[in-house]
């Protein structure tokens, strides 16, 4: 029994590893773009807004930043995990191993990504922010964690349904757009008309981003937020499990 | 003797249409589907039972389409049967496409460890026994070279290598006896039957009627979905020979 869960923790390793290795295996720069990659984000982020674009937000960079690292790790796991059961049918077809094992992988390994930018954030927070405080420590994990499970649930169905209908890895990049422009990203909540807030909230994904936001911007953790957002997870998780494990079973049959 | 594999009544029916419909034409056409759910079909394998005990070697044999290779992808669980039961008590060690776990990027080392643990070897196990499956198969220099530089030679006798190395209880056997050139057939054929011979429960799919009578304790020979004949090698070849010939 101990010997299982070992062994299932030990692939879930090294499929992330895998994942994550592979996508730098023939760079010269390697693993150096997870930093140079939203550093160089920032840096373009921090030019427009500076000098093309000012808007009334002090420090808009930052602002913007510390709800856009979170989203890209979202957007980008549920975006590539969506073919993750697809682009691997020699696997599934000629190996038996958990097949969410794949999903969770893909996930893990953008979590890496998205750890690279903390420290861009960090600095951010330092020069001109509310600085960095133990809230971080306590506020990181725990976000960490629920935005984990929140994602898993979603790439769960989506990477599932994706086997029987090749349409959906299409319908996710245009439904990610969306949902980009209707959570409070690169807009503060104050910019919404008073009205349309609740249906705003509705998005799982504002509760989330919020407490990322205010986080890193203002080194504060919202605690009602984090708990919207845990319900929303384990609510997510629980539907993605189960429709999971339902269309798994004919899986051979439509890959 | 203690059963290993119990297969009662197994149907394995298939989607006649291969390609599966696009979300429009799912929507589309969502009535007709619904309607017409289940009727078209293709049956590979229809009520098949049989069991095979530990230690044993069965050989299944039939000509192409028979169903032999779904019969393997159930016993290996990555199908699942539409009507009856499976059950299997040991830890399978597929040998039906070597290598299907390989990702041409990552060395041939890195490619061991993942596919040992594919195969069910915790990490701690897959490092430890890494020197042992590296030089079993003959190809040392090339180890910390991605494998899509390997000579297709070279991408076999390291997968042919892993799956062996994996402390199996039950081979689930498809054509693969023997890989690479004559002298690394000879090493592989050598190992595979010995590890038969040492007890290990095995299902070999073959047209090789030779090997399976050599190495197989029993044949089963499928015929279009059905068990046609089950028994004793030498006469369910002959029988074989003469309804196929």
């Amino acid at each position: 029994m101990k010997a299982a869960f070992e062994q299932r923790w030990d692939l879930l390793r090294l499929l992330t590893h895998k994942e994550f290795a592979l996508k730098y295996k023939r760079t010269t720069l390697g693993i150096f773009w997870s930093l140079l990659n939203p550093v160089l984000q920032a840096a373009v982020f921090f030019v427009a807004f500076r000098i093309f674009m000012r808007f009334q937000i002090e420090n808009y960079t930052f602002f913007l930043l510390a709800a856009l690292f979170p989203w890209s790790w979202f957007s980008s796991s549920v975006i590539i995990s969506g073919r993750s059961l697809v682009d691997n049918v020699t696997l599934i077809k000629k190996v038996v191993f958990p097949r969410h094992l794949l999903v969770a992988a893909v996930i893990l390994a953008q979590l890496a990504h998205f750890l690279f930018s903390v420290p861009i954030l960090a600095a951010f927070a330092l020069g001109g922010g509310k600085g960095v405080g133990w809230n971080w420590l306590i506020g990181v994990p725990i976000l960490v964690v629920l935005q984990l499970v929140f994602t898993f649930g979603i790439a769960l169905v989506i990477s599932i349904s994706n086997t029987y209908f090749r349409d959906i890895e299409y319908l996710v990049g245009v439904l990610m757009n969306l949902v980009f422009w209707m959570t409070p990203i690169i807009y503060p909540m104050s910019a919404v008309p008073e009205r349309f807030r609740p249906l705003l909230y509705l998005n799982p994904l504002t509760s989330l981003m919020t407490a990322w936001r205010e986080l890193f911007f203002s080194n504060a953790i919202l605690w009602k937020e984090i708990g919207i957002a845990a319900a929303m997870a384990v609510l997510c998780l629980a539907a993605g499990l189960a429709v999971f494990h339902k269309m798994e079973r004919r899986l051979d049959e439509v890959l | 003797m203690s059963r290993v594999i119990e297969v009662r009544g197994a149907v394995k029916r298939f989607p006649a249409v291969k390609n599966p419909p696009g979300f429009k034409e799912w929507v589309l056409k969502l009535p007709r589907i619904w309607r017409e759910r289940g009727r078209e079909t293709f049956t590979a394998l229809d009520s098949v039972s049989f069991s095979v005990e530990r230690g044993e070697c069965l050989g299944i044999i039939g000509k192409n389409g028979a169903g032999k290779s779904t019969l393997l992808s159930l016993l290996l669980g990555t199908s699942r049967p539409s009507e009856g039961g499976i059950e299997v008590g040991a830890k399978r060690t597929p040998l039906l496409e070597l290598g299907a776990g390989f990702h041409p990027d990552l060395t041939g080392r890195e490619n061991v460890i993942l596919n040992a643990v594919l195969l069910g070897l915790t990490r701690k196990e897959a490092l430890a026994r890494a020197p042992e499956i590296i030089a079993y198969s003959e190809i040392e220099p090339f180890i910390d070279m991605p494998v899509r530089t390997y000579s297709n030679g070279m991408y076999l006798r390291l997968a042919f290598s892993v799956a062996v190395h994996t402390d199996p209880e039950l081979l689930l056997i498809d054509e693969v006896l023997a890989v690479g050139d004559e002298s690394f057939q000879k090493k592989s054929e050598g190992t595979l039957t010995s590890l038969i011979r040492s007890g290990v429960t095995t299902v070999f799919v073959s047209h090789d009627l030779e090997a399976v009578r050599k190495i197989c304790s029993r044949a089963l020979w499928l015929d279009r979905g059905r068990i046609r004949l089950e028994g004793d090698p030498s006469r369910v070849i002959e029988a074989y020979r003469l309804g196929a010939g």
